[in-house]
């Protein structure tokens, strides 16, 4: 029943298109953006999204559409390299589809705890733990302390 | 019940009048401070939060008209290349800021003299000096003493840890012959004062949760209410109310509860910065001041100086853990802050090494410079500027000219139906040359530190921290609006102690100077009680 609900509504599609653009790592440290369960958190951003929310509706509709074109199950029916090519089909004509949709889903991936863990960061808040840091440089200390007015 | 009359009122609970009211309380007048936003919980912020770059970029987002917040007013900013930023709260844009803290230099307050361009200070460093000392203290400032770019002084705890970054910047200034420091931060290296050191969170324009950045709801405010001072917060000031003889005499204000009040006070204290200074002297029209309060120049919201900000960054090949550690606090450069007329400008500016960028914040530059791209490359690309980039700001002196300006805006008003400031902007042809000359410049240093990649944003136009000179001080009343200890020229008992009051701008960041102000002028107010309204 794909083609009766919304894009962003449609899970299966916003998995499979989230996964597009944020595919997983070669390496398989980074999970692809569609695994994530991020879809339901980005679409309610989107929705809220008065100035580029419209714009990113009617690219998604219209990946939406291309795809339905092409297989009933519409993008998650399809190959990989013919995923690609429906949205690179549409990103033409809706220049502002990528764009609006990285402002909400780049924040929501890139602070996901499994990718934090996969850059090698903790996955936790900053406080209370802090991060350590390295210290001066003792030798550039002393070239100061040469130069210091008294 | 109407509210009891007081000596002293300060509009305004940042950097300016938490440091006046703190200075001015053993006077023996009632204090009192009315703030538009509410007290800050260090619970709040972000960084308490897995998703605190989101939430940075939300309700604690630098921008008014971004945040939106009951306590916030809008900014009409469309004719203004840069956009005005600011915090409403009990501490104003200290709770948001990176807490670099450098002081102006001697030659900053006699650009005249210096360089026949803009005008003298009445005052000058030496005068500002001790309270410059008394402010490092109250703020708990970090840093190195023995800078020669400054008169000798002593921050009260040491530097901050460069940290990688730091080493790898300042090694660069090294190779170049540059001149650098590790900056003046009001970031405790050390416990201090009950506050916690800085553990390297990383968030500090999100509000410090550690309580390590000053923020002057947790320097001054506490010091001065055990003084006494009271502070009455959710109260947004419509006007300031005047007597027949056209002295102050208190405020019109709503209070949390949208209610209209009439406060009396003896002495009225403006605190509310470059633009929410100007703003309320011209919403405050009387029979006896038609152009607006203390306006009898005709210079109340003109000669609007930011600094206008380039952002130079470096892509290296190695990590180098920028996205720990206080954001705006690592060394600094002067190497370019005085005057050399074959660089085309006059002025100068300094360089502020900050860190890095976080994961979020990375993907989002990235993409926004069409480096990090959708698809297949994607973590290729991202890989190789996350936690690899570094860079240097450039502060670049902005000169007072009058066709920069804060009015009313005709229609926009705020939640009480306040008229809205307007800004009017437009960046000089010296400070465009300027900046240029700081790009390129900057980019040699990241080049010699070992950048294999250099970028720049040539204008921050995102980056109005820094709001000055509308209601400029000065000796003659024809062109200026306050004297040369903050009092009003045409209103005897009103007072100004924030940036607006500021001749020239200098090419470091504010706040140091803002405080040592605010704390003479209350110390001139304590020493010329006697004859304070002849």
């Amino acid at each position: 029943m794909a083609d009766t609900l919304t894009p962003l509504r449609d899970s299966a599609f916003m998995q499979a298109f989230l996964d597009l653009v944020i595919p997983p790592s070669d390496d398989g440290k980074l999970p692809g953006a569609g695994s994530l369960d991020l879809a339901s958190g980005v679409a309610g951003q989107l929705e809220a999204d008065p100035a580029l929310g419209p714009f990113v509706v009617a690219g998604l509709q219209a990946v939406h559409d291309a795809a339905l074109a092409r297989d009933p199950a519409g993008l998650s029916g399809l190959p990989q390299q013919a995923r690609v090519e429906v949205v690179e089909a549409q990103v033409g004509a809706h220049p502002m589809l990528m764009i609006g949709l990285g402002l909400h889903l780049y924040p929501a991936y890139y602070q996901h705890p499994r990718v934090l863990e996969g850059l090698g960061e903790p996955p936790r808040p900053p406080f209370p733990d802090g991060y350590d840091l390295e210290e001066t440089d003792p030798q550039l200390l002393e070239k100061l302390r040469d130069r210091q007015r008294a | 019940m109407p509210n009891e009359p007081v000596g002293v009122m300060i509009i305004g609970a940042g950097a300016s009048g938490a440091a006046f009211a703190w200075r001015i309380a053993d006077m023996g007048m009632s204090v009192l401070c009315l703030e538009q936003g509410p007290w800050m919980k260090q619970s709040d912020y972000p960084s308490n939060h897995l998703d605190w770059e989101s939430r940075g970029m939300g309700a604690f987002a630098t921008s008014p008209n971004v945040r939106k917040l009951p306590a916030d007013y809008p900014v009409n900013e469309q004719d203004s290349a840069i956009s005005p930023l600011m915090f409403n709260a009990v501490g104003g844009s200290t709770i948001l800021w990176a807490a670099h803290f450098p002081r102006f230099t001697p030659p900053d307050f006699r650009v005249k003299s210096e360089d026949g361009v803009a005008d003298d200070w009445p005052i000058d460093y030496e005068t500002l000096e001790p309270f410059f000392a008394i402010n490092d203290r109250m703020m708990g400032v970090s840093g190195m003493a023995g800078d020669p770019a400054y008169p000798y002084h002593e921050p009260p705890l040491p530097p901050l840890p460069l940290g990688k970054t730091g080493n790898t910047l300042a090694a660069g200034f090294e190779k170049l012959g540059w001149h650098w420091w590790p900056s003046d931060s009001a970031v405790t290296s050390r416990e201090y004062g009950g506050r916690a050191p800085c553990i390297n969170l990383g968030a500090c324009i999100s509000g410090c949760a550690q309580g390590a950045k000053a923020s002057t709801d947790i320097t001054y405010w506490p010091a001065a209410q055990r003084k006494g001072v009271q502070i009455r917060t959710g109260c947004r000031v419509r006007e300031i109310t005047v007597r027949a003889d056209g002295m102050a005499d208190g405020v019109l204000y709503y209070d949390e509860e949208g209610n209209l009040q009439e406060q009396k006070a003896e002495i009225v204290v403006l605190a509310c910065n470059g633009i929410g200074t100007p703003r309320l002297l011209l919403n405050s029209k009387s029979p006896q001041h038609p152009d607006g309060l203390a306006n009898s120049s005709g210079l109340v919201g003109k000669n609007l100086m930011f600094h206008p900000y380039a952002a130079i960054l470096g892509i290296f090949d190695e990590p180098l853990g920028g996205r720990r550690g206080p954001t705006g606090c690592s060394l600094w450069s002067h190497e370019f802050y005085k005057t050399d007329r074959s660089r085309g400008f006059v002025r100068g500016y300094s360089f502020e090494a900050v860190r890095g960028f976080a994961p979020a914040q990375t993907a989002l530059w990235g993409m926004a410079r069409g480096m990090v791209p959708w698809g297949e490359g994607h973590h290729e690309a991202y890989a190789r500027i996350y936690d690899r980039t570094t860079g240097i700001l450039a502060i670049t002196e902005d000169l007072p000219e009058e066709t920069n300006t804060v009015t009313l805006d005709p229609e926009l008003t705020d939640s009480h139906g306040i008229p809205a400031p307007k800004i009017n902007y437009k960046l000089s042809e010296n400070s465009q040359q300027m900046l240029a000359h700081a790009v390129e410049r900057a980019k040699e240093a990241l080049t010699a530190a070992g950048a294999v990649e250099t970028l720049a944003e040539p204008l921050m136009s995102t980056a109005g921290w820094h709001l000055m000179g509308t209601a400029r001080m000065g000796k003659d009343p024809k062109t200026s609006v306050v004297n040369e200890w903050g009092r009003a020229h045409d209103v005897k008992n009103l007072f100004i102690i924030d940036g607006s009051i500021f001749v020239t701008a200098g090419g470091v960041n504010p706040t140091s100077t803002i405080q040592a102000l605010a704390l003479y002028v209350a110390d001139s107010i304590k020493k010329n009680i006697e004859t304070l309204f002849d």
